[in-house]
């Protein structure tokens, strides 16, 4: 076992190389990217220049990302941003049969069940949209301005725990993102460590 | 739970202060917890406390096979426990420490932490002047987790254990003697400060960074491990190689970093299990060669490996018919002089290097966007296959004399413009390349495996080694014009050996249509393809009944496109293939539906390897595509074989054949765990889940299957039973 195991991750790893040459920076263009949204919708990054958007990586049955949506807080973020014009595109990265999957159907009912109020789900079952941006994490959040360049990466606050207690006291940098941006200074913290659970790509063991 | 754990932490809190004699249980059962995939325990071996001493106490945790638990820096996702105490007045705990780690690789992210089981020793104190409090002693702390595998589960738990605190040191010191042995074997594994003698150095490069470590020692290979967040990209492989009195590594940076670090702050491990603590400050670092020599070794040979590969690729059938076109461009050149010649053997290496050097930058290109890929996967495409078999129709009509094309593939005669020549021999080139791809052949697999692993740069190397081998039998025709006087003259013969040409172009048409109704289908896909060549023939009649007219020839590119547009346009309107059109496929053609005989081929799937396995038997699984001449030549004349199919069947052996027609992204995994990248490939996955697989050659004789099986360790007892009336 150990030496295939080795070749295995010798092969991730340069997969991951490679990845890195491609990652998405801070403070550069986002990539551009088409999916469909659990009510069968489309939606295109770019048809939304000119407006701030969230990206948000989702796996509900992933206990970080249960933090911030059994203690209402991701929703809470997501009415106030929306409301304020911010289009908040919420991404399913798993895979069929990995946890988190959902079928359009499922994220409805879980959406309505949890009040959840994104623009859109964005269902990418087949990770290229998670691949594109590099997400590692649930939750992982990306702040994208009006022109198209990524204003923040990483995790949406500064306590990596699974306890929604710790929410109260805990920086929120996605807000500090779009508040900062939004009165036209520079982001302070651009760019983070997002944590949580790994993003459950087809492939990944 | 944790309300019945602190209850009983309570009550044994409340006994032990009742009865101090009894409380000092050898084995405290609330000192351990059973969670989701781990069992958790306190380890605190003195069962005696006293002022002044001091101790290492333990964190163990057992973890179920698979799950993990996490480092200090988790790496891409996760996070490591944590501990919260609660002690008697007097007594202390230093902070948990945490033994290296292994890399825990998860598709393209990489962790960091622990499988089966660690130990986090935590030092522990007892303060001199606790003389006041003596009696039982309860040591209570909050537990918290989380343990992965494909999914996480965050844990907690409220552990507590009793010890006696003394006033004096006692004469006897009793311990809890494994307890002890199981911290110091972890304490063991702890990273130490580096001697002071020894020095951790680092420059920036535009990827990242060059660590140079001084030790006493010259390893040729380590791992580091980032103790910050956010500096060093996990997963980018780290190639190392020793220097002068230490190890050179590099590191990739994190893409988001912003300037360059103060320190850089990590783990180093070297191949003997010793790990320092690494504060690197910038400085020089030596100039050694990029590799070491062991994997310098490793390029050279893959490299030499590749470059043999290349030249095999000349004999290979799916290249005959471009060897036939190379021949006749020969033989027309032969008559040329000597300068040109070499120019045109040259122009067609270009060909075939360029060719290739495209296809790895398109291969690493997927390879970054998060597609596995291996070789031979262009054949996974409809509309390459359908542009292939058009191409190579057209050339045929071509060759069979229906027209001449300007921009002869076949090469410059005299009377064309020299331009011309050049480009025919470049394209030559390109199309022996193209033709060449799916011969995955004994060669290429395992140079192409080792390349697609390594960095872009080996890619690069092993490549052109390919494409090297590929060109040097025409190069050399072309550098000894005496071997080409043994060609005949030019003459009528030539249109003659022209037309005979066109057959196996047109046979390979054939088999690219017979690939191409494996991946599009039969129906629409297949008639447009059909009607395409039509269209394709209507042109050339054109081309030839008018050659050279404006007219004529705009008449024939509407055609040309239209042909090409046809079945491009019909694929692009159908479903693309998915999994499932690959399972429907698997079933149709070479395994029956509902429960398998025993000894019959099942279809491939990671779980069915792993069941296999767990139920005690070995594995072989054929990894073959139906585009892969010599999958077929395997299949049909070594592993069909009467012989070699009884043994298969007597070894009791599970029979997994893994059918990558289509793209199906578990069997590129384990293709890619084996260390290749294409088909045919051939393994033997022995019942015991830590032997490693064996990988056969691709080209299969009966002798090496069967010595293959016998070579296998003897099954156990139970399979053995099963097998024997089998073999009676």
């Amino acid at each position: 076992m150990a030496h295939p195991r080795r070749t295995l991750s010798v092969l991730a790893a340069a997969l991951a190389f490679t990845l890195a040459a491609f990652a998405v920076r801070v403070g550069t263009q986002a990539p551009d990217f088409t999916g469909t949204d659990s009510h069968g919708q489309s939606h295109t990054l770019s048809q939304y220049h000119g407006q701030y958007v969230v990206l948000e990586w989702t796996n509900n049955g992933c206990p970080f990302t249960r933090k911030h949506y059994e203690s209402g807080n991701m929703q809470a973020l997501q009415k106030k941003w929306t409301s304020r014009g911010v289009i908040w595109l919420t991404i399913l990265s798993s895979a069929p049969g990995q946890q988190g999957y959902m079928t359009a159907s499922d994220q409805n009912a879980y959406m309505a069940r949890e009040h959840a109020d994104p623009t859109a789900a964005i269902l990418d079952p087949t990770g290229a949209i998670g691949h594109l941006y590099d997400a590692k994490t649930t939750p992982d959040m990306v702040v994208i301005d009006p022109s198209g360049k990524i204003i923040y990466e990483g995790a949406i606050d500064d306590h990596a725990t699974t306890d929604p207690a710790d929410i109260p006291h805990s920086k929120n940098y996605v807000n500090e993102a779009l508040d900062e941006a939004m009165a036209g200074q520079p982001v302070a913290v651009a760019y983070t460590r997002s944590y949580g659970c790994s993003v459950k790509y087809s492939g990944a063991e | 739970m944790p309300l019945r754990f602190r209850t009983l932490a309570l009550l044994a809190a409340l006994s032990a202060t009742l009865c101090a004699a009894s409380a000092v249980a050898q084995s405290d059962p609330q000192a351990s917890a059973s969670a989701q995939h781990l069992t958790v325990s306190l380890l605190v071996p003195p069962h005696d406390l006293y002022p002044g001493q001091s101790f290492a106490a333990g964190l163990d945790f057992k973890l179920e096979q698979g799950w993990h638990v996490y480092w200090t820096n988790a790496g891409d996702s996760g996070e490591p426990p944590t501990i919260d105490w609660k002690l008697p007045a007097g007594i202390t705990a230093g902070p948990m420490q945490f033994p290296a780690p292994t890399r825990l690789p998860l598709g393209p992210l990489m962790d960091f932490g622990y499988e089966n089981e660690v130990v986090f020793p935590i030092p522990m104190q007892v303060a001199p002047d606790t003389h006041s409090a003596h009696g039982p002693a309860n040591l209570a702390a909050h537990v918290g987790w989380l343990v992965c595998r494909e999914v996480c589960i965050p844990g907690k738990a409220d552990l507590s254990l009793t010890r006696t605190l003394l006033s004096a040191a006692p004469a006897a010191p009793s311990v809890d003697a494994a307890g002890q042995s199981l911290i110091a074997q972890f304490q063991a594994k702890l990273p130490q400060p580096l001697p002071a003698s020894d020095s951790a150095a680092f420059s920036t490069t535009p990827q990242g960074f060059i660590l140079d470590v001084r030790t006493n020692s010259s390893p040729s290979s380590a791992q580091f491990f980032p103790l910050d967040q956010t500096v060093v990209a996990n997963a980018a492989p780290q190639p190392a190689h020793s220097i002068s009195g230490g190890v050179q590594l590099a590191l990739t940076k994190d893409e988001n970093i912003q300037g360059t670090p103060h320190q850089l702050n990590g783990v180093l491990e070297l191949p003997t299990g010793a790990a320092y603590i690494i504060h690197a400050t910038p400085g020089a670092t030596t100039s050694a060669p990029p590799l070491s020599p062991s994997e310098e070794g490793g390029i050279v040979g893959a490299a030499a490996l590749a470059f043999l590969g290349g030249i095999l690729l000349n004999l290979m059938p799916c290249v005959f018919p471009v060897l036939f076109i190379k021949g006749l461009a020969l033989v027309q050149s032969s008559q040329q002089e000597r300068h040109r010649l070499r120019a045109h053997g040259w122009v067609y290496t270009l060909g075939i290097l360029v060719s290739f050097w495209v296809v790895v930058a398109v291969l690493l290109g997927l390879r970054a966007a998060g597609r596995q890929l291996g070789w031979g996967f262009q054949f996974q495409s409809p509309v390459f296959l359908a542009l292939m078999a058009m191409l190579l129709f057209f050339l045929g009509l071509a060759l069979a004399g229906q027209f001449e094309i300007g921009l002869s593939l076949t090469s410059a005669g005299g009377s064309l413009a020299q331009k011309h020549g050049y480009a025919g021999s470049f394209f030559t080139g390109v199309l022996a390349m193209v033709v060449a791809t799916p011969c995955t052949a004994p060669f290429m697999g395992a140079a192409i495996g080792y390349a697609l692993s390594h960095s872009a740069w080996v890619s690069f190397v092993v490549f052109t080694a390919l494409a090297l081998g590929l060109a040097i039998p025409y190069l050399l025709l072309a550098y000894f014009p005496g071997w080409s006087r043994v060609l005949p003259k030019p003459g009528a013969w030539m249109e003659i050996l022209k037309q005979a040409v066109s057959v196996p172009i047109f046979a390979t048409v054939i088999w690219l249509v017979w690939v191409y109704l494996r991946v599009a289908g039969t129906g629409l896909a297949l008639i447009g393809l059909l009607a395409a060549f039509l269209l394709l023939a209507i042109a050339g009649w054109f081309l030839g009944r008018w050659p050279a007219r404006i007219g004529p020839g705009i008449v024939a590119t509407v055609f040309i496109l239209g042909a090409v547009a046809l079945p491009v346009s019909i694929i692009r309107a159908m479903p693309p293939p998915h999994v499932e059109t690959a399972v429907v496929f698997r079933n149709g053609s070479n395994v029956q539906i509902g429960a398998p005989a025993p000894g019959a081929w099942q279809p491939f799937t990671p779980t069915a390897l792993d069941q296999a396995r767990a139920h005690g038997h070995a594995v072989f699984v054929d990894f073959t595509a139906s585009w892969c001449l010599s999958c077929q030549v395997n299949e049909r004349l070594i592993l069909d074989r009467a012989d070699v199919e009884q043994k298969l069947h007597d070894s009791g052996v599970t029979l997994l054949r893994a059918d990558w027609t289509n793209q199906d992204p578990d069997i590129t995994r384990a293709l890619a765990a084996l260390g290749r990248s294409g088909v045919p490939t051939y393994a033997i996955y022995p019942a015991d889940p830590s032997a490693p697989p064996q990988v056969l050659p691709a080209v299969l004789t009966p002798g090496i299957v069967l010595n293959a099986l016998n070579s296998l360790p003897k099954p156990d007892r139970q399979s053995a039973a099963l097998a024997r009336p089998i073999s009676q």
